[in-house]
């Protein structure tokens, strides 16, 4: 992922404030360029992580090792999807 | 006086009381002389102390033995404690009163009188109603930590966190038995189906569950990428609850460096988990709804954002293009390459007000073709853009290019002219092969071998360098001057 977004809050933030900058901001057309290009970016970053996250579920035990959950006990969801 | 046939301590309701065996009254006698009295009588006695001593107190104690009598409803049990126990009975009234079904083994504060079953010469206690033991200890303990922990500013509005917009991996503290952990996975994925769960495994009631929570949140907390803990279980007794009322669980939900949620039980069950909690949910499920947005909200917001980004730029290139049209029809405009040329400009200056001149061009017509092409095709302005500037590089390259070509031509001609200048020089046929001979002082060419003489030191310039030379001979005899050309 691009190194200037922070997280998935911060680039919905920055998308937002970029919107409202182009919206009212009678801005240099180069400027406004530069912001159109980043908010696309932005856009893009955050659809990404909304894939990102694997679907997956563990279990942390008691030493503290992660291991997968058995598979009984998404049973339910497996079933639906 | 006792009715010897009766059930032993029938409901006083339903039954009026007995006649009181006290009023029998020691018959007057002349003589002390011995009293003797019935068994009866001394246990109506017995009942009668009893009963003025012990009619409302409070006792408790251990069940054991409690048996209902199918016959009567009535409960018959022993309180006891470490080292004494009574008989007691409850009459049906009084038990159907009971919230809760007396057991072996329940501690209980019992209340009620002390009577005596005649038949047997046994006392009793006679119970009106009975509560767990405990229970007002445990309200009292709640409200101490309560109170407690609100002075040590764990409930302080200002320490609540926000939850993370769209976690990374999300913390479930929780037993796997129940029914919580299924619910919150359920919901999880309905919302957000690759939701990556992270489950800590817990002992949610019965002794040391608290210390097991308090462990399962220090560590869930330190997992990377978990970055919100719900915290809970599914519904039950305020018993099978206390775990969560724990103050050791209140502290490590406080000190979990990740936002928590806590889920317990139902929606009234309140804990003093749900007090610490950055997040109050009423029952696990809702806290996995609370814990991420539906994927398709996310998904849907964004794109909003990305519309009005699109649509404010495509205003602002709208009016550019606009400022553009006007700077073209300004007059001059068009004859400003002629002027240029005409007065001979810099070829630097010639570069750049072409390029302008080409830019705006080409990005008006550009514009234009672009117009068109919006009411054909998806309205992807970042493909527009990468287009756009394709083509001005591309023009921009060709523009480059001709300029280049102009400068190479002009300095064609320079060199062209320098060469004429250079063959018309005498030193140009030094390149040739020619050479010139000087004096040793360099003021004069030697033109004649009889000039110099053997042991003279002449200098010799060539079409590169000079060289330094002594005569060996000199021959003035006169020899034909072109000898090494037919040599050649």
């Amino acid at each position: 992922m691009d190194a200037t977004i922070k997280d998935f809050e911060a680039a919905i933030a920055e998308l937002e404030g970029i919107v409202k900058k182009l919206e009212e901001g009678d801005l240099p057309l180069e400027q406004s360029l530069q912001l159109f290009e980043r908010g696309i970016q932005l856009s893009r970053f955050c659809h990404a992580r909304l894939e990102e996250a694997e679907r997956r579920i563990e279990i942390l035990n008691e030493r503290g090792e992660l291991k997968p959950a058995p598979a009984s006990l998404s049973a339910d969801d497996d079933r639906r999807s | 006086m006792a009715d010897l046939f009766d059930l032993p301590f029938e409901d006083p309701e339903s039954e009026p009381d007995p006649a009181p065996v006290t009023s029998a009254a020691p018959e007057p006698t002349p003589v002390p002389t011995r009293r003797i009295l019935t068994v009866s009588e001394l246990t109506g006695e017995i009942r009668h102390l009893l009963e003025q001593e012990f009619f409302e107190i409070w006792v408790e104690g251990e069940l054991s033995n409690c048996k209902v009598w199918n016959t009567t409803g009535h409960l018959y049990f022993t309180l006891k404690d470490k080292s004494a126990q009574i008989k007691g009975v409850m009459f049906r009234t009084s038990l159907r009163l009971l919230k809760f079904t007396p057991k072996d083994g329940l501690g209980v504060v019992a209340r009620g009188r002390v009577s005596v079953y005649d038949p047997k010469g046994e006392y009793q206690l006679v119970c009106e109603h009975l509560e767990p033991e405990g229970l007002g200890a445990r309200q009292l303990a709640f409200e101490q930590l309560k109170e407690r922990l609100a002075q040590h500013g764990l409930f302080d509005p200002t320490r609540k966190r926000p939850l993370p917009p769209l976690p990374r991996k999300i913390g479930v503290v929780t037993s796997l038995d129940g029914a919580a952990v299924r619910d919150i996975i359920k919901v999880l994925r309905r919302r957000y189906a690759n939701a990556h769960i992270v489950i800590r495994p817990t002992r949610v009631q019965g002794d040391g569950a608290a210390m097991d929570i308090m462990r399962a949140i220090r560590s869930i907390g330190k997992v990377p990428g978990v970055d919100v803990v719900i915290i809970g279980r599914g519904g039950g007794s305020i018993e099978d609850l206390w775990a969560f009322n724990e103050e050791v669980v209140a502290r490590a939900i406080a000190g979990c460096p990740v936002p928590t949620i806590s889920a317990v039980g139902h929606e009234t069950d309140v804990t003093i988990a749900d007090f610490v909690a950055d997040l109050r949910a009423p029952t696990p499920s809702a806290a996995a709804e609370m814990v991420v947005s539906r994927k398709d909200d996310f998904c849907t917001r964004i794109d909003r954002l990305e519309q009005r980004v699109n649509a404010a730029i495509a205003s602002r290139l709208h009016r550019a293009e606009a400022r553009l049209r006007w700077l073209e029809a300004r007059p001059g405009f068009g004859g400003f390459r002629a002027r240029v040329a005409m007065r001979g400009r810099h070829a630097a200056d010639l570069d750049h007000e072409l390029q302008r001149a080409m830019r705006a061009l080409l990005a008006s017509r550009e514009r234009s073709y672009q117009r068109l092409r919006l009411t054909f095709e998806a309205f992807d302005l970042r493909r527009r853009m990468g287009r756009v500037r394709t083509r001005l590089v591309a023009a921009e390259g060709k523009l480059t290019a001709a300029i280049t070509r102009r400068r190479h031509a002009a300095d064609g001609r320079l060199r062209g002219t320098a060469a004429r200048l250079e063959s018309l020089s005498p030193l140009a046929v030094l390149a040739r092969g020619y050479a010139v001979c000087w004096n040793a002082e360099r003021t004069q060419v030697v033109r004649d071998a009889s000039s110099v003489s053997a042991g003279d030191r002449v200098r010799v310039t060539l079409h590169r360098g000079e060289l330094e030379c002594a005569v060996t001979t000199s021959d003035s005899a006169s020899k034909e001057q072109d000898a090494p050309y037919k040599r050649l």
